[in-house]
């Protein structure tokens, strides 16, 4: 499993990327609504670039109860082997 | 002594309007509908007609506020909400902001909140009109782009709630979404009054010392893949889109009181 803060980073680069954030206002503390102005329409892209991202299925269930940054490192941490991040990054798809 | 009394009436007028409100809104939604109901076997043609009845009724309601002296009004733009497949979208500084535009439209889908499918006095007849309920974000974006494809015209407050005398609040960004999505023009409805009467929080015995005015004023339409450079991605496209429509409507500066 990858450690949280390489978690972060990528998750920082993707949400930078997706909704035009200041990388620096995204900290696990941030919540994802009411600091970061991610909605709910938001919240299902985010879910399907994580879904490409992992290779996995992310269950909609565990994806609603998600309210802060560090919520969804927690989501993602089970689901992220080593290898499957580095290929996803470079642009390839997960094997 | 004349405004006092003139200020005392129009708190006895309001409490009938308010009252004629509840019972002609319950009459429509229990006889009046599904009667209409009776008249045809198709859904579509029976909202239809729901809704050109919940038309008259606001148009009624409307000639009656006026004519018992509680407001006057001014509309201006009032043939752009006419057509198919429109995105008429209005800032929301009133109670009875819909109720206008319901007047001026004979058929319109409104996206009605969770709170009114509940109301004693309404919720019967939005539900024989076919309005769409404010459910799941993604299931209500689906809906309402369904029936923006089908040439249906949309009412949407895009600020989500009635505004503060004074001060707009920002947009949701489901309107960009669906503009973009659907490709529907876009609407824009400046919707003043003065002075600030109904405005959220204020209780509706709370009249103001001169009668209000209302003014509608309907834009030109707004196609949203003109206002925002090709090839975003739908989240910042959405984002952009949104500051536009927010900086034409006037939206992101204070608003006049």
């Amino acid at each position: 499993m990858l450690d949280r803060s390489t978690i972060l980073e990528h998750l920082r680069g993707l949400l930078a990327d997706m909704f035009e954030i200041e990388p620096q206002r995204i900290t696990p503390a941030a919540r994802l609504s009411e600091d970061l102005d991610i909605d709910s329409i938001d919240a299902i892209d985010l879910l399907l670039r994580l879904k490409e991202m992992t290779g996995q299925r992310i269950p909609a269930e565990a994806f609603k109860r998600v309210r802060t940054v560090a919520d969804v490192i927690a989501v993602l941490q089970p689901l992220l082997p080593a290898d499957r991040v580095a290929a996803a990054s470079q642009g390839s798809p997960p094997t | 002594m004349t405004a006092l009394f003139g200020r005392a009436w129009r708190v006895v007028a309001t409490a009938l309007a308010f009252a004629v409100f509840g019972v002609g809104g319950a009459a429509l939604g229990v006889v009046g509908a599904p009667l209409l109901a009776l008249s045809t076997v198709d859904a579509r043609v029976r909202q239809r007609r729901v809704q050109r009845a919940i038309h008259l009724s606001c148009r009624f309601f409307v000639w009656m506020m006026r004519t018992l002296g509680l407001l006057s009004y001014r509309v201006s733009g009032g043939e752009r909400l006419l057509g198919c497949g429109r995105l008429i979208a209005a800032n929301h500084p009133s109670l009875i902001d819909a109720v206008f535009l319901l007047a001026l439209m004979p058929s319109v889908d409104c996206i009605a909140k969770r709170a009114l499918w509940r109301n004693p006095f309404l919720g019967a007849v939005i539900r024989w009109a076919g309005y769409i309920p404010n459910l799941d974000a993604g299931q209500l974006l689906s809906e309402c782009e369904h029936r923006l494809r089908a040439g249906r015209c949309l009412l949407v407050f895009p600020e989500g709630t009635r505004s503060v005398p004074g001060r707009h609040l920002p947009l949701k960004r489901g309107l960009a979404r669906l503009a973009l999505r659907s490709g529907a023009p876009i609407v824009p409805v400046c919707i003043e009054c003065r002075p600030p009467t109904l405005t959220k929080g204020s209780p509706w015995y709370r009249v103001p010392p001169v009668r209000p005015q209302w003014t509608i004023e309907v834009g030109e339409p707004l196609w949203p893949r003109a206002l925002v450079p090709e090839g975003l991605d739908p989240p910042v496209a959405a984002r952009r889109l949104t500051r536009e429509i927010e900086r034409r409507l006037g939206l992101a500066s204070p608003a006049p009181v």
